[in-house]
């Protein structure tokens, strides 16, 4: 057994250690991939600040993210309902299609939305990466809207219904609250799925919808702008206070019940 | 109160997903393999092309070669940290799961980027040999190795994720039950444990298989360009080439190959386990 744990740490190592290296990369005042860096400053900070071609993306990214994940929501909110709720007919195939998104490799979706796209001409724009986007944040949405609606005690609705309250009013004032947690979670899966895909992004984001991935993949293939370290060290910390941001909620949440 | 079939009231909640990607997501694929059959002229050519070029069967064969090997090193790695994770009920146990969190949650390039520099000629392997005299470093960015290396890195958090969903629910009574009746601690692990867990390896091999094979940015910016896998010459027929034909093809060819594992897959575990059902 203490064989089996020393494994395990140097595999967490490995894992993590790799990663670490952007912090002080992203301090450098090397204009190369030098590490251990030569000297540190802030000036790649204040470089990713001024220059539109960084924080340009890092606004579509956002605004793509956020579009996604509504539109996606909207999709997959009666998706799911109707297929933990129902049973009917077909009911196997429209749960299985509903995931197909997540068994196609990305890149055969990115060079059939690259042409496809651009017949209506949405190629390079905002819609168009929220259009291909919301089709792979689909399936991680359906499963985890799915598990928070199985989760979930029908009684609850019973009880309205036999108060009085028809299906729309149950829905809004029942329903839709106490769903409101694996709602919340399934728009952030979504808004995460987005703002980390790359492969369709490169292909059709073009320069005036181009994300955080793409200007991120273009710097590394073309240039060694550290600029890159910084993005990546935000990025970094921005998944660590999630991380403990949830943590937190659901440390509350376990005490308050 | 008006009443409605059940079937009507599923298909008209389900309708908004399903028409939404039967329209933006079935149609561009059959877009590409209407292409592959008729760019840019009507017959099986590109197909032929691919099966019978020395180039494109070598690329086939570099391809599922590294969705085997990140897959059985994912495995190797994943399943003792998975393991410790699931059995260990203190302090130790949060912070792997805390750590294996944040690295599945971690950009694919930002950590592709962080073994550029490590792999780099002005990174830290390079000043180690300098400060050690061992002279001039190997060869190690733009190699098919760094490319494994990287993807199993990438990799790694998913079939964590996928081993320890299924450990955590194995309950310690049953290896217990089995020491009490003298099993020897191995025999009860590879009697016991190991068959209990086996559905976790199964999910995750698939994860890490299929996303494996279809790969872009992590053996476009690591991989040596010698070796380079499918997904990397669809890019390049369509970016520089302007091939779509022959890149619709090469598409076709790595979608059957990833449908042909998931049949299989599915023969084995069934895919509605993934909904838990």
């Amino acid at each position: 057994m203490p064989i089996v744990i020393i494994f395990a740490l140097i595999v967490t190592v490995f894992l993590f250690a790799p990663v670490l290296i952007v912090v002080p990369m992203s301090f450098t005042t090397s204009q190369s991939y030098a590490f251990p860096p030569p000297g540190y400053w802030t000036g790649q900070y204040a470089k990713y600040f001024s220059d539109p071609t960084w924080y340009l993306p890092t606004i579509n990214s956002f605004t793509i993210a956020l579009g996604t994940a509504i539109l996606t929501l909207a999709l997959v909110i009666p998706a799911a309902y109707a297929v933990v709720r129902y049973r009917f007919k077909g009911r196997a195939f429209a749960n299985m299609f509903l995931i197909t998104p997540l068994l196609v490799p990305t890149i055969i979706s990115a060079i059939a939305y690259y042409k496809y796209l651009s017949y209506p001409k949405l190629v390079g724009t905002h819609i168009g990466v929220i259009l291909a986007h919301t089709c792979l944040a689909t399936p991680v949405a359906m499963l985890i809207m799915a598990a928070a609606l199985k989760g979930y005690d029908r009684n609850l609705e019973r009880a309205a219904m036999m108060s009085g309250a028809g299906v729309l009013r149950t829905f809004f004032y029942v329903t839709f609250p106490v769903l409101r947690p694996g709602i919340v979670v399934a728009g952030l899966f979504a808004f995460l799925n987005s703002f980390d895909e790359t492969v369709v992004s490169l292909f059709i984001a073009g320069r005036a919808a181009s994300t955080l991935p793409k200007r991120m993949f273009e710097s590394i293939q073309l240039d060694t702008d550290p600029v890159i370290a910084v993005v990546s060290t935000m990025l970094f910390l921005l998944v660590i206070c999630m991380f403990l941001l949830q943590a937190l909620l659901r440390r509350r949440q376990f005490h308050g019940s | 109160m008006l009443m409605v079939r059940p079937q009507i009231v599923a298909w008209a909640l389900l309708a908004p997903a399903t028409i939404y990607l039967v329209v933006l997501f079935v149609a561009p694929l059959v877009q590409v393999l209407f292409l592959s059959f008729t760019d840019p002229k009507l017959s099986a050519n590109h197909f032929i092309r691919v099966f019978s070029a020395p180039l494109y069967l070598r690329t086939l064969g570099v391809t599922f070669q590294a969705a085997f090997t990140v897959t059985a090193a994912c495995l190797v790695l994943a399943y003792p940290l998975a393991y410790v994770m699931a059995r260990s009920k203190g302090r130790l146990g949060i912070i792997l799961l805390a750590i294996v969190g944040i690295s599945f949650w971690t950009s694919f390039l930002v950590r592709t980027y962080s073994w550029l520099v490590i792999f780099g000629n002005r990174g830290p392997i390079a000043a180690l040999y300098e400060a050690m005299g061992w002279g001039e470093m190997p060869q190690l960015l733009f190699t098919s190795f760094a490319s494994t290396l990287g993807m199993t890195h990438l990799m790694l958090p998913y079939m964590v994720m996928a081993l320890y969903a299924v450990m955590s629910r194995i309950e310690d009574n049953y290896v217990r039950a089995a020491h009490s009746l003298g099993a020897p601690p191995f025999a009860a692990f590879r009697t016991v444990y190991f068959p209990l867990s086996l559905p976790g390896v199964i999910n995750g091999s698939l994860l890490v298989f299929a996303i494996v094979m279809g790969f872009y940015v992590t053996p476009q910016l690591l991989g040596s360009p010698q070796s380079r896998m499918i997904s990397q010459l669809v890019a390049e027929q369509v970016n520089e080439l302007l091939a779509w034909g022959f890149a619709s093809a090469l598409a076709v060819v790595l979608l059957a190959a990833t449908a042909i594992v998931i049949t299989i897959y599915n023969r084995v575990a069934g895919l509605d386990r993934l909904w838990g059902d």
